[in-house]
């Protein structure tokens, strides 16, 4: 089934507390893995990345390479890499770099090495973070309740299409557009077609999620010039099957839905902040009292909602 | 007899649920509080008890009725009363996907609008809505009778089965094999008693009827056309 969810604070502050908030409410959509984009602060420059290793004995050797990649490139680490490892074969690391001379190339070059470890997010606030396992267990783990930011996505998987693996979780970025992150409740049914379209023309996979071509599909959309309002409505047309997708950028949180009203999404807007989720229990985690809910419950819909203050004080 | 009060909360459902059998065993009448669109509130419930659900309630609240009155005072979310074989659910507000799904018998009285797939193969039973109802309302209903007061959305009636839609108000499109009749005299005063104790009988109405248009029924490939409309 899948649970997404999106928040918006008024000001920076605990996003990272709602986001598990809400999904830890949505939790039995799936279990198999959780994940969460959180935009924190925006940097004027430099970007962190987020990303995760498959083999953790081999975590030295690949920074080692990753960093080569990344001084041909023009950059380097601006502050020493921080890990999460033991429990599992993966591995996450958070790192923070000054901006290479072209994002897209660097990451093409940086993805030679995506069987060995992949970048995950990239941006000047965005963090993705996501593992196997239940909201709690994830946000433990990963110490997401203490990310602070001004808004984010959240989603619980339930493996249909493909396995359950650690970095088949979502969000999954819009690489290499920086701060584009995705969620999707849904299956996607012309996936191959698309995939195989989209990798002619030059772009790469990292897994067998059919989620992951949402994300391909509005980067490459965006990079032939459409906004993303543009984007969501062309995807109702362009992608076939059911689903709900929230998309995120710097910016503010949108939404399409297919044409067929299968997945639910619902929304309360209180007091200049912001909170959606595929089940109204979930919105109850952050407004328990009984305030306007809209239910986009229409085939065929989109709405994009805007991040007001990002910068304020914490 | 004095109404028996449940707070719902946090607490785990299978619990609050036992509960609710317990007080509907003692005859009622029950409020349910503190509901936080919690999911499968009131599911199973007897013949003969009134129960009351303060709030919100999530999915599948009063599922499986086999006759109980049950009101909710404000929106529910997917699967209300799904299955009911009797009784009389009131929704206060707004009524989330699949409203009445599979339902046997009984009535449904959504005062909000409805979204999408309301009466989804439905089998017997009426579902009232005085606002409007969502994308493909009675879609393969195969009994049974949808009547909305506020207009329909696109895809009305979609794949109906031997089931009727009355709209009254506008239709933003009808779905695939419907057929739209005039109805009788008769057939009007039917609906109008079932308004008439819930306070919404109004003769001026403009209603259409909704029927299959039978043609899904037999399936010819030369009538695959019409599976491709949607």
């Amino acid at each position: 089934m899948c649970g997404i969810a999106g928040r918006i604070l008024s000001a920076p502050g605990r996003v990272g507390n709602d986001l598990v908030e809400l999904m830890d409410a949505q939790e039995h959509r799936g279990a198999d893995s959780t994940g969460f984009a959180v935009y924190g602060i925006p940097r004027d420059e430099g970007y962190i990345l987020r990303g995760m290793g498959f083999n953790e004995s081999r975590l030295s050797a690949d920074m080692e390479d990753f960093r080569l990649i990344l001084r041909e490139h023009g950059a380097d680490f601006l502050e020493d890499p921080t890990f999460v490892t033991g429990g599992a074969a993966h591995y996450c690391v958070r790192m923070v770099i000054s901006d290479p001379k072209d994002l897209a190339r660097w990451i093409n070059d940086a993805d030679t090495m995506s069987d060995r470890f992949e970048v995950q997010s990239c941006g000047r606030s965005l963090e993705i973070v996501k593992d196997t396992g239940g909201s709690r267990d994830v946000a433990e783990k990963h110490g997401v309740r203490d990310m602070i930011g001004t808004h984010g996505l959240g989603h619980a998987r339930l493996a249909t299409e493909s396995s359950v693996l650690p970095n088949a979780s979502h969000p999954f970025w819009a690489r290499p557009f920086p701060d584009v992150a995705i969620v999707h409740n849904g299956q996607i049914t012309n996936y191959y077609t698309w995939r195989d379209r989209l990798h002619r023309l030059g772009y790469r996979f990292l897994t067998e999620n059919d989620s992951e071509l949402i994300a391909v599909w509005v980067s490459h959309e965006m990079s032939q010039g459409l906004t993303l309002d543009q984007a969501l409505k062309k995807s109702i047309r362009d992608i076939d099957g059911v689903f709900t997708y929230m998309i995120a950028g710097e910016d503010g949180i949108g939404f399409a839905k297919d044409r067929f009203a299968m997945k639910p999404l619902v929304v309360v807007w209180q007091d200049g902040s912001f909170a959606a989720a595929t089940e109204e229990q979930a919105v109850r985690r952050i407004y328990p009292g009984e305030c306007d809910v809209i239910n986009y419950d229409g085939p065929s819909l989109t709405e994009i909602w805007g991040v007001g203050n990002r910068r304020a004080a914490a | 007899m004095s109404e028996i009060v449940i707070d719902v909360g946090d607490r785990p459902i299978r619990e609050v649920n036992q509960d609710i059998q317990a007080a509907c065993a003692a005859g009622g009448p029950i409020r349910v509080r503190n509901t936080l669109s919690r999911h499968n509130l009131g599911v199973g419930l007897p013949p003969g008890v009134t129960i009351h659900f303060e709030g919100s309630v999530g999915y599948y609240c009063a599922g499986l009725n086999t006759g109980a009155t049950v009101t909710i005072e404000r929106n529910c979310g997917w699967g209300v009363a799904e299955g009911m074989s009797d009784g009389f659910v009131t929704v206060g507000g707004y009524a989330g996907m699949s409203c009445g799904a599979a339902m046997t018998g009984g009535l449904i009285h959504v005062k909000g609008d409805c979204g999408p797939r309301c009466g989804v193969a439905m089998k017997n039973g009426t579902i009232v809505v005085e606002g409007k109802v969502g994308y493909q309302c009675g879609f393969m209903a195969h009994k049974g009778r949808i009547i909305a007061l506020g207009g329909a959305g696109e895809s009305c009636a979609d794949a109906l089965w031997e089931g009727e839609v009355w709209v009254a108000g506008d239709v933003d499109s009808l779905g695939v094999d419907v057929k739209v009749i005039e109805p009788t005299a008769e057939e009007v005063a039917e609906v109008d008693a079932i308004l008439e104790p819930l306070g919404l009988k109004d003769t001026a109405r403009n209603w259409r009827k909704m029927i299959s248009g039978q043609r899904l029924w037999y399936f010819e490939s030369r009538d695959a056309g019409a599976w491709l409309m949607i």
